[in-house]
């Protein structure tokens, strides 16, 4: 921008120097040469940092342009315009449209464009011309440069918005580093020195432990795997190890087990209905374990657990009374996806629920 | 509430005092408060070292019959502090402890000649019965060990180029599904009617078998390199 008014204004020092005696008001005109270099100097200053670009700029930007471009028919004299000797502002005149253009976009640019090519035409028409190349060629450089300007702004938003997802990202790789290598290891320990102790001190130590298995689950998910793949598959695995804890062990393949995105969240909540019915009916020391397999047809999860288990008959009686929530609704969400539940219980040998998804042919 | 697991094996009644044990890992706290553990329960703790190489360099002078080792060192991975290892005391039995199931690492650490691996959220005694396990050479398996195992087979079969895949036989892995599950050697026993001895063969050659396809692969791939001439 101060580039091209820099580059006009030498334009019109040069039409000064050469037409000077042409002229009917010279001296006038040296004076407004230097007003433009002024006013030059001024905008590229104004324009410079992004926070004065305002219409405290914007608006005088115009104006002081328009009133040396009409001061032409009383410095330059129509006896000259009609001898072809350009006007005072001449290419200058398009500094405020670019700049119009460039902070408001193309229909602000377009705007000044046209208020700007009026008054080309008003001093013009004073010479009895009509000049609609210099009006066409400012409004077309307005929507041009409105439209770069936006462009490069989106351009610029979204590489800023890249550069500091990556940066949170490798952030909490950091932290994640951090917290394995000094949080978890100390937690783990107290967790294993106070499991021998009883009262307050075990209590604590216990605490440790949960809090230790919580952030483990945490920063494992945090890692590249846990994130949706490049198409719209997510990884189960990742979705499942996320449930791990103090009571809940999880068995996963090492490569990711990739299932729909949809699909993968409904048997990932499915499974922690399953969970959640362990915690809820299985007794206080109830354990979990959840083995997940990815095979070539299908992907079983199965939910295991050392609870109370369910008595013979006690399933087809809750059926009967209409109370089989949890059941229904992990049944009800595998069925959607074209899956099967088998359940196998027997008193005081736990439960094990086992759920099968088919694989769609890729 | 039970094991997390393999359980000892309960037959052999040998001198804690003969298993000499060298203790690799990086945080003190933890060097110190296993090495205490294992002396307090009876074994020779005859090392301990915060670094992969340095272990490497001690094994052939303290002579363990067991190394209890993190998987996160900070100088040399833990495949290669195992290759090591058994190449200088090829009777040595690793056990791996970690902080996080890298699972990736602890597969590769397995296959690379690995005995057992254990969590570091194990209680003491499960550690203690753990590395006594290993001593006599009974593979100690986590549950999610198992699955990261049963994984394994899975990839090998779905991969039509490798002709030498190791394949698992039905019963192995049932049994193997049952340990993923939670299920102590003594309940997979109970529950197939099989001996406790002839559970732990199943888990043993399933990792037996890991770990021969993986010399070869390496063997392959250094003759296809021309490293063997």
């Amino acid at each position: 921008m101060a580039v091209f008014r820099l580059a006009a204004l030498a334009y019109v020092g040069y039409l000064t120097v050469a037409n000077a005696d042409l002229y009917q008001r010279p001296a006038v005109a040296w004076a407004v040469l230097a007003l433009m270099a002024g006013w030059t100097g001024f905008t590229w200053w104004a324009y410079a940092a992004p926070g004065r670009r305002t219409w405290r700029v914007l608006v005088p930007d115009l104006g002081v342009t328009a009133v040396i471009e009409l001061s032409t028919v009383w410095v330059i004299g129509v006896e000259a315009l009609t001898q072809g000797i350009p006007t005072m502002a001449v290419a200058w005149m398009a500094g405020p449209v670019l700049a119009w253009s460039i902070a408001g976009g193309r229909r602000l640019g377009v705007a000044a464009a046209l208020f700007m090519g009026a008054v080309e035409i008003v001093v013009r028409g004073a010479a009895q011309q009509t000049a609609t190349t210099g009006t066409i060629l400012m409004l077309l450089a307005a929507v041009s440069t409105g439209h770069v300007a936006r462009l490069a702004g989106d351009t610029e938003r979204l590489t800023q918005a890249a550069i500091e997802r990556e940066a949170a990202a490798r952030e909490r790789e950091r932290l994640a580093r951090g917290i394995h290598d000094s949080v978890l290891q100390v937690l783990a320990m107290v967790a294993r020195r106070g499991a021998r102790l009883d009262g307050e001190a075990g209590e604590l130590a216990r605490l440790a432990g949960e809090q230790e298995a919580a952030l483990r689950a945490l920063i494992g998910s945090s890692t590249p795997a846990g994130g949706p793949a490049a198409d719209d598959t997510v990884d189960l695995s990742a979705l499942i190890n996320g449930l791990a804890g103090r009571a809940v062990s999880v068995a996963t393949p090492a490569e990711p087990t990739l299932l729909p995105a949809a699909a993968a969240h409904e048997v990932a909540r499915a499974v922690r209905a399953a969970l959640d019915n362990v915690a809820r009916h299985g007794g206080l020391t109830a354990k979990a374990w959840v083995l997940v397999e990815d095979e070539p047809g299908a992907v079983t999860v199965t939910v295991r657990d050392d609870g109370v288990g369910i008595p013979p008959g006690r399933l087809t009686e809750a059926a009967a009374g209409g109370r089989l929530g949890v059941a229904q609704s992990i049944q009800g969400r595998i069925a959607d996806l074209g899956g099967v539940v088998s359940l196998r219980s027997e008193p005081g040998e736990g439960t094990e629920i086992e759920l099968r998804v088919p694989r769609r042919a890729r | 509430m039970s094991p997390t697991y393999a359980a000892a094996v309960t037959e052999e009644t040998n001198n804690d005092q003969s298993i000499r044990v060298m203790v690799v890992d990086d945080h003190p706290m933890w060097r110190h408060g296993v090495a205490r553990d294992l002396a307090e329960a009876g074994f020779a703790v005859v090392a301990t070292t915060g670094e992969g190489r340095q272990a490497v360099r001690l094994a052939p002078a303290a002579r363990p019959d067991v190394v209890v080792l993190d998987l996160q060192l900070p100088d040399i991975s833990g495949v290669e502090v195992i290759g090591g290892l058994i190449a200088a005391l090829p009777d040595l039995k690793v056990m791996m402890l970690s902080a996080s199931g890298e699972q990736q690492d602890v597969l590769d650490a397995m296959k690379a000649g690995a005995t057992g691996y254990l969590l570091k959220s194990a209680s003491p005694d499960e550690f203690v019965a753990a590395v006594r396990a290993a001593a006599t050479g009974a593979p100690v398996f986590t549950p999610g060990l198992a699955g990261l195992v049963l994984g394994e087979y899975r990839r090998l079969a779905a991969e039509p180029t490798d002709d030498l895949a190791p394949k698992l036989t039905d019963r192995e892995t049932e049994v193997l599904r049952f340990v993923a599950k939670g299920l102590s050697y003594k309940q997979i026993a109970e529950r197939l009617n099989l001996s406790h001895r002839t559970v732990q063969n199943h888990v043993q050659n399933t990792l037996n078998k890991l770990q021969l396809h993986n010399r070869v692969q390496l063997t392959r791939y250094a003759i296809e390199r021309g490293l063997d001439a």
